[in-house]
């Protein structure tokens, strides 16, 4: 597995939404087929807590949807990214269903469409178009080592502030998109659900 | 019009963008935050993608989705190609002489039987400096009064600064913010507005800056604050003068400035002398011990900028909010000092002079307020009037604004789409993007920056700064006064305005930002203003109160204009529309991706929503004295209980295909500042065809 990953910090998302545009832009999505959704979640505790969760392919070292898809239109490349094949995809939608983190999306032919990690862009040693844009630095690209070392330094100064989050895709969940999270919201509403209706602020999970 | 093309075929859906090594330099004009932009052309000089250009200390290669939208706009299919007359009902094909000669024979003839008054212009952004310059000299030869976005965006902002400082622009760059110790965010959710510029405040914050945010809604910027505070709407007044009083009653301001360099100071004192802790916490909803707390921050905390937002301009009582929140920076102190100040995208640097012999000025016969524009157009003193822009849209009551300009005799829209208001022109003229013009862009840093010309014309499109100057030509006025090109124009400006003496376009291209203003021939550019002590007053100190009026007059939004008279048992709600990152002006939302990444809806409390018996997505219908509309609940607990929240805009003719957001606002302005409100309306809801109980 080679050594680059992306961190996507939650604490700092500001819903602008920069990301999912940069990458309809870079990969020429039309209206509806973005394979980067940014949904917004909120929880009412003592107080309001809300934050934005992007939504996209986490590049899982032992992806699911490789696993369900009947005709193997999904597979692992050797530099660690999961390579979805829209040529032979027969748009069935179960890695959709399959998914644990919402990184599978329909798109408007009725077929599969996934993050490719711009791995076109990686090819010419530039970083991925979502990384590029975003304004607050909630997405960023680089050596895993790295990424790791500094998710760790914005959680200690997170958690300092009182802000408890933690880090996924470390440990037995090895993804190459790696996320910093809000522990308060592990626990509400599924983080890879497509939307929140008004029934699951009655009824957080 | 028809709709963007969505391929349904089952082959490969995406194809990366070719590697383009010949990138053009640009500066987003969308939000006056100035980002730096890298545009990225076809072989036909088409924008087919736009990036953020890293080079450009301001913004640092991020962007928001705005400027990415742009090709989308720009080659989308409203985008008119070419002149068209209307004959009977349809427009028709014709030539820029044609159109030019039509224009001039109209205008001639109603000034000579109807005197200068009976033409007006209406215009938002007409495109960049050269535009702007060519508009004024056009306007002087002729004698044509304009209105421009004043009223429907900052005029409230701009005539109280002006009336403190003596100056509307803002005092201080936004990037002075790492230097202060406290942020005061007011009505502003500038991590969606300004999205590409907030990492400044980001930055500060981790730097020690305490950002303070004041809000209806808990928004972006209230996440990303150290302290959120929620207000009732429109009471912000009654905030702010809370905290003068606290802050004169403890003796916590800078007694050697105000003694110094204000007058008014015990005017002010008295004015807000009613309004105790125990008061301004009834009226706002805001404990009393944030209040106290937030006057000793600010008293400690040293030194504070503030950023005001729509949220206080756009109302009907922004006059004392907006001198509250300003005055009480003044008498704290935070004025003309690194890290002090007021931030606002507002960037007077002043008119060129002298650019026409007096004798050969023309002054409008008439003088007219926003407000009487209507009247004036509904009762025939008006005859003609010139767009740029989208008034059916984006000025308040568009019902009644589309109504009145369909009556009018002559109407002309120079525009970028066939939009709500081209629609109902006699002439309509196809005018250039600002990608398509040079021209010189202001920032929220207080800086110039020229953008040269990045993007083909498109089709038969020409810059308002072309078409004043020809106009002229055909009108048989002397045409040697315009500049002919964005370079001469600001050549010509430059020159006759000392206050950008020293910015040359070439200054502006050597300096990385651009140059800060105002900057004297020669001389060091003024970073933030009255670092000197003197203001542009007339009696060169701040002036802490109104003159010959009460110094701040809080008035309670119900009993302010829009508001005053409306049943509370008829209108129980209150409607309010706010900005979001996708789209800023009518001009965004011709691009599908703002429609998909924001679609239509009304925000709303799940307490309201179980009010009106309805789920997240159910239709409700909106309906306030000027107009009704009907948008899909987004239960969200991020606003408050009976209080509905919208974005701008829409339009009939545009890819929202909606009833304007504006219909539902009434026309009436802040008395104090003269902005129209476009939040804190009363209205009325209910749930749409048979929904709900």
């Amino acid at each position: 597995m080679s050594q680059y990953a992306m961190l996507v910090d939650v604490s700092r998302c500001i819903g602008c939404k920069s990301c999912t545009v940069a990458c309809m832009q870079e990969n020429g999505l039309q209206s509806g087929d973005s394979w980067l959704r940014v949904r917004p979640r909120e929880l009412l505790t003592d107080h309001l807590v809300r934050y934005y969760i992007p939504q996209s392919c986490r590049h899982c070292s032992d992806p699911i949807c490789v696993a369900v898809c009947p005709i193997g239109a999904i597979k692992c490349g050797e530099d660690g990214l999961v390579i979805h094949d829209i040529e032979k995809c027969i748009g069935c939608q179960v890695c959709v269903t399959a998914c644990l983190h919402g990184g599978m999306k329909i798109m408007n032919n009725g077929k599969v469409g996934k993050c490719s990690f711009c791995s076109h862009l990686l090819q010419r040693g530039k970083e991925p178009a979502c990384v590029t844009v975003c304004p607050v630095d909630a997405r960023v690209f680089g050596e895993r080592e790295v990424l790791i070392r500094e998710a760790g330094l914005r959680m200690t100064d997170l958690i300092s502030k009182g802000t408890d989050v933690y880090i996924k895709g470390t440990e037995n969940d090895l993804t190459k998109v790696l996320y910093l999270l809000l522990t308060l919201m592990a626990h509400t509403v599924a983080d890879s659900k497509e939307s929140v209706t008004s029934s699951d602020f009655h009824n957080p999970i | 019009m028809g709709s963007y093309v969505r391929p349904k075929s089952l082959g490969i859906n995406s194809k990366p963008l070719e590697p383009d090594d010949n990138l053009r330099t640009s500066i987003c004009c969308l939000c006056n935050g100035g980002c730096g932009i890298k545009v990225s052309l076809d072989h036909e000089g088409k924008v087919q993608a736009v990036f953020g250009d890293s080079d450009n200390p301001y913004n640092k290669g991020k962007i928001c989705a705005k400027p990415m939208e742009i090709a989308q706009t720009l080659y989308g299919p409203y985008r008119l190609e070419y002149p068209m007359k209307k004959v009977n009902g349809k427009f028709e094909r014709i030539s820029w002489d044609e159109a030019l000669e039509l224009i001039a024979q109209k205008y001639n003839h109603y000034i000579k039987d109807n005197g200068t008054g009976s033409v007006v212009g209406i215009t938002s952004k007409i495109g960049g400096s050269y535009s702007k310059l060519a508009h004024s000299i056009f306007s002087k030869l002729t004698g044509m009064a304009n209105f421009g976005t004043g009223p429907i965006c900052m005029e409230s902002e701009f005539n109280v600064r002006k009336e403190i400082f003596g100056n509307g622009s803002a005092t201080a760059p936004l990037s002075d913010v790492v230097r202060s110790k406290i942020l005061l965010i007011v009505g502003n959710n500038c991590a969606q507005t300004k999205a590409g510029q907030f990492h400044w405040i980001l930055e500060a914050k981790r730097q020690g800056t305490k950002i303070v945010v004041i809000d209806t809604r808990f928004t972006e910027t209230a996440q990303a604050a150290d302290r959120f505070i929620q207000i009732r709407p429109g009471t912000d007044g009654a905030l702010g003068m809370a905290l003068l009083k606290f802050v004169i009653d403890n003796n916590l301001y800078d007694q050697t400035f105000v003694a110094e360099l204000t007058n008014g100071f015990e005017q002010l004192a008295q004015a807000v002398e009613s309004i105790t802790l125990e008061r301004a916490a009834g009226i706002t909803g805001v404990p009393e011990n944030v209040i106290k707390e937030l006057a000793e921050d600010l008293a400690v905390c040293k030194p504070g900028m503030l950023f005001e937002g729509r949220g206080i301009v756009c109302v009907n009582n922004a006059g004392a909010s907006l001198r509250a929140f300003e005055d009480l920076m003044v008498i704290l102190g935070n004025v003309g000092k690194p890290g002090s100040g007021i931030i606002s995208h507002i960037n007077n640097y002043g008119n060129a002079k002298g650019l026409i012999p007096k004798n050969h000025v023309v002054k409008p016969d008439r003088k007219r307020s926003a407000v009487d524009l209507y009247q004036a157009m509904e009762e025939g003193d008006i005859k003609m009037v010139f767009i740029a822009g989208n008034p059916c849209v984006n000025w308040p009551d568009s019902k009644r604004m589309t109504k009145a300009i369909q009556g009018l005799d002559f109407v002309i829209s120079h525009t970028l789409f066939l939009d709500d208001s081209a629609i109902l022109a006699d002439v309509v003229l196809p005018a250039t993007h600002w990608l398509e013009e040079a021209g010189v862009q202001a920032s929220v840093h207080r800086v110039l920056q020229w953008k040269d010309k990045a993007a083909a014309t498109y089709a038969e499109a020409r810059s308002g700064g072309d078409l004043f100057r020809q106009l002229a030509e055909h009108m048989g006025l002397e045409s040697s006064y315009f500049p002919d090109s964005p370079a001469a124009a600001w050549e010509l400006e430059r020159t006759h305005n000392k206050s950008i003496e020293g910015i040359t376009i070439e200054r502006m291209q050597r300096t990385p930002g651009g140059v800060h203003f105002p900057c004297p021939e020669n001389g060091p550019e003024l970073v933030r203003l009255y670092e000197s002590g003197v203001f542009p007053t007339h009696s060169g100190k701040v002036e802490l109160a109104r003159e010959n009026a009460l110094a701040i007059d809080f008035i309670d939004m119900y009993d302010s204009p829009g508001n005053q008279g409306i049943s509370r048992e008829e209108f129980p709600y209150i409607l309010s529309t706010n900005k979001v990152a996708s789209h800023y002006h009518t001009v965004c939302q011709y691009s599908n991706w703002a429609v998909e990444m924001e679609k239509p809806y009304v925000e709303m409390h799940p307490q309201t929503a179980s009010e009106l018996g309805v789920i997240d997505g159910d239709q409700v219908r909106l309906k306030t004295s000027t107009g009704a509309m009907v948008l899909p609940a987004k239960i969200t607990l991020s606003v408050p209980r009976g209080y509905f929240s919208t974005q701008p805009y829409f339009g009939v003719h545009s890819p929202y295909g909606k009833t304007p957001a504006n219909s539902l606002f009434p026309v009436a302005v802040d008395p104090v500042g003269g902005n129209f409100p476009n939040k804190n309306i009363m209205c009325a809801a209910k749930a749409e065809g048979g929904q709900g109980q």
